[in-house]
């Protein structure tokens, strides 16, 4: 597209507000991008983009997709211009483009990387055209903002450029049919031991055909609708996967048939979601030209961010903050999941009510009849202290999950959460909250750590 | 007498967008001698050959209301029928807008629905409402969350289920939520609709039959209610 007067007097004003922002040591990666497209709405469409540039999209796991992918170029010595500082909607890419461009409008870089916000592709892929669309996976996310996957899916695939080449998910029934008649790629992980034959979580967003609508069937299910489908109606069956992985969690790898070839890189999770991540940067970097040789030796220097996990111990007793993205019932599901699977005799806070949301309207709850709590219900979570406004709706959500209700207490005010804890047998304590209490729940934690230490 | 008690969940492989499905869950642990049924798109419902107590359906996508249009229209005449003989029906979302004339999409197309309310609804994907509402049916307080792409227009006024204190009915400009014939009760509140509404629940166990119902985690669930109540009576007064 043509560089027009009001293009580039929108890139000056755009890159004097970034230049602005960081004089006054904010971190400007949204508004420059914001006040570029809003001075010309096609900003994204006629700034000079690098060569190639990769997109990842998808309901979970594309920011730690991204950042895999950034460390791993980045250790073997690439230049990549990306929007991890900040915003994954139009604005945040348009400030990534800005700030990296001269005022003329050129970009040095020759490879971007962009994590994008699955409601923003209308705004962006038509514009920055990729060259592969990565897509992590597609369930149900926020009501309000995603409303359900059948919106989501048709806002990315109806925007996807005929060219760019999907990298998809396999195993992931919904997004492995975006932009059906791309070029594409897949990867997957193989059937696994621990994996299950029949749904296993409450929901499931891939229980019908996407051809015929007849109920579908799993060879193996990981969670919720991730796994290997097929119906017994058409003949529709997952795709064949070119990077098919297998994790051995034991030995701290991660095997991936690649054609012929059999590639070992260094496993840098314990989890199964974080693995989908791993196998999805693979299959990016191999597409991308490296070898297994150079993934490998830069995974191994790779760590994946636990910023939403803290631990801390006093007396023998472990004091965990997790994040549990509320209004997810996925992210929550997952988180419930991992807590049931820790070992010893265990207490759980949940600070999962929206205080911040809740100041404009009421909270909504009917996220939590799709999340399973029934992950709590297990012999060696002892007692499960419920915060905030809605801690009555919570605790009928126990109920119904089947927690005996002399195991939970109510405690509206969640900073006298920790003083209800009864720290008998307590091996483990578990603070799951919302993102909005993350401040609440480190500072519950260390009042506890006190607690131990005085005990 | 609650074991001759049959409630029917349509569809609920995919009408269950917004937790819906434990209202019925609900039910299970108030009338535990109750026989559920579940129904897939391509099964026989089982209300076409018998009678049942309570015939259940929650949100859906858009693609899949036109599948459930399709599913329901050969028995419409037999809907119609339990309808007139008193049978519950509760569809919750979008779920309702199946039983009016039409849903007209944005560019205008149409989607002939069962033709049992002479209401239509109109959707608007770039334009998601997201509400609460708060209203009066018979002596009991009514409330519960809206996220939709769609809204139902036409005259409800003598067919609908409750009128609206706080929010909207079935279009931004209407007071009158849902829609309700004898004892069909259609309404845009997503999710677990009985559950927020456990005045509600004991209402339709009441129709069910059952005599001095009892709920579930009773002094829970009525506690939650009252707490809900104040807290949207509170918002209104903002």
């Amino acid at each position: 597209m043509k560089k027009t007067l009001r293009f580039r007097f929108a890139l000056f004003i755009g890159k004097a507000a970034y230049r602005t922002g960081k004089l006054l040591k904010m971190n400007a990666s949204h508004f420059p991008g914001r006040l570029a497209i809003n001075l010309c709405p096609d900003f994204l469409g006629r700034i000079d983009k690098p060569e190639k540039i990769v997109c990842v999209t998808g309901t979970n796991g594309k920011t730690t997709a991204c950042n895999m992918i950034l460390d791993v170029l980045s250790d073997c010595g690439y230049d990549v211009l990306n929007n991890r500082a900040g915003s994954n909607l139009n604005a945040g890419i348009a400030t990534a483009l800005l700030s990296h461009s001269t005022l003329g409008g050129k970009v040095k870089h020759k490879l971007a990387l962009f994590e994008v916000d699955e409601r923003s592709s209308k705004l962006i892929y038509p514009f920055i055209h990729p060259d592969f669309a990565v897509c992590t996976n597609l369930f149900r996310d926020s009501l309000q903002r995603n409303a359900h996957t059948e919106y989501i899916f048709n806002l990315i695939s109806d925007h996807i450029p005929k060219d760019t080449h999907m990298i998809l998910n396999a195993d992931d029934a919904i997004s492995s049919g975006l932009a059906p008649d791309n070029k594409r790629t897949y990867y997957s992980i193989a059937h696994m031991e621990t994996d299950h034959d029949e749904d296993i979580n409450i929901i499931n967003d891939a229980r019908i055909c996407p051809k015929c609508y007849h109920l579908l069937k799993y060879n193996y299910l990981k969670y919720h609708h991730i796994g290997n489908a097929y119906c017994p109606n058409c003949g529709f069956t997952s795709p064949e996967s070119d990077y098919a992985a297998l994790p051995d969690f034991d030995a701290g790898t991660i095997t991936v048939k690649h054609g012929d070839a059999d590639e070992t890189y260094p496993l840098i999770t314990d989890s199964i979601f974080n693995t989908y991540n791993q196998v999805t940067a693979i299959a990016v970097l191999r597409e991308l030209g490296l070898s297994p040789e150079e993934i490998s030796s830069s995974f191994a220097k790779v760590k994946v961010l636990e910023t939403r996990y803290s631990s801390k111990e006093a007396n023998g007793v472990e004091v965990i903050t997790h994040l549990s993205k509320g209004f997810n019932p996925i992210a929550c599901s997952c988180v419930f999941e991992f807590v049931s699977r820790q070992p010893g005799e265990k207490e759980v806070i949940l600070m999962l009510g929206d205080i911040y949301g809740h100041s404009h309207s009421p909270e909504i709850v009917t996220w939590m009849y799709d999340a399973d709590f029934e992950y709590l219900n297990q012999p060696d979570i002892n007692h499960l202290i419920i915060c905030g406004e809605r801690c009555e709706d919570y605790k009928l959500r126990l109920l119904l999950a089947g927690v005996s209700e002399d195991k939970i207490t109510c405690v509206p005010d969640e900073a006298k959460a920790h003083e209800y804890l009864r720290l008998d047998k307590t091996e483990k304590v578990f603070i799951l909250h919302q993102v909005y209490a993350t401040t609440a729940a480190a500072v519950a934690q260390n009042k506890i750590i006190d607690r131990l230490i005085s005990k | 007498m609650a074991d001759s008690i049959i409630i029917e969940t349509l569809y609920p492989e995919f009408a269950n967008l917004f937790g819906d499905l434990m209202n019925t869950g609900y039910l299970k642990k108030c009338i535990p001698d109750g026989t559920f049924i579940d129904t897939n798109l391509f099964d026989e419902p089982a209300f076409v050959s018998q009678d049942v107590s309570m015939v259940f359906m929650g949100a859906m996508s858009e693609k899949q209301q036109e599948l459930v249009v399709h599913a329901l229209t050969p028995y419409r005449e037999r809907i119609t029928e339990l309808i007139d003989k008193g049978c519950i029906f509760l569809m919750t979302g979008n779920a309702m807008e199946i039983f009016g004339n039409y849903i007209e999409n944005e560019d205008e197309s149409r989607i002939d629905c069962l033709g049992l309310f002479d209401t239509y609804a109109r959707r608007f994907m770039f334009k998601r409402h997201n509400s609460y509402i708060l209203g009066e049916f018979q002596d009991m307080k009514l409330l519960g969350f809206k996220s939709q792409f769609s809204h139902s227009y036409g005259d409800n006024s003598d067919c609908y289920f409750y009128k609206v204190t706080t929010g909207c009915g079935i279009n931004p400009d209407s007071d009158l939520e849902g829609l309700r014939k004898n004892n069909f009760y259609g309404t845009y509140t997503i999710g677990p609709f009985l559950i927020s509404n456990p005045l509600f629940v004991k209402y339709l166990m009441t129709l069910m039959g059952i005599e001095n119902p009892e709920l579930a985690f009773e002094d829970t669930i009525t506690n939650a209610y009252n707490s809900r109540v104040r807290q949207f009576e509170t918002f209104k007064s903002h």
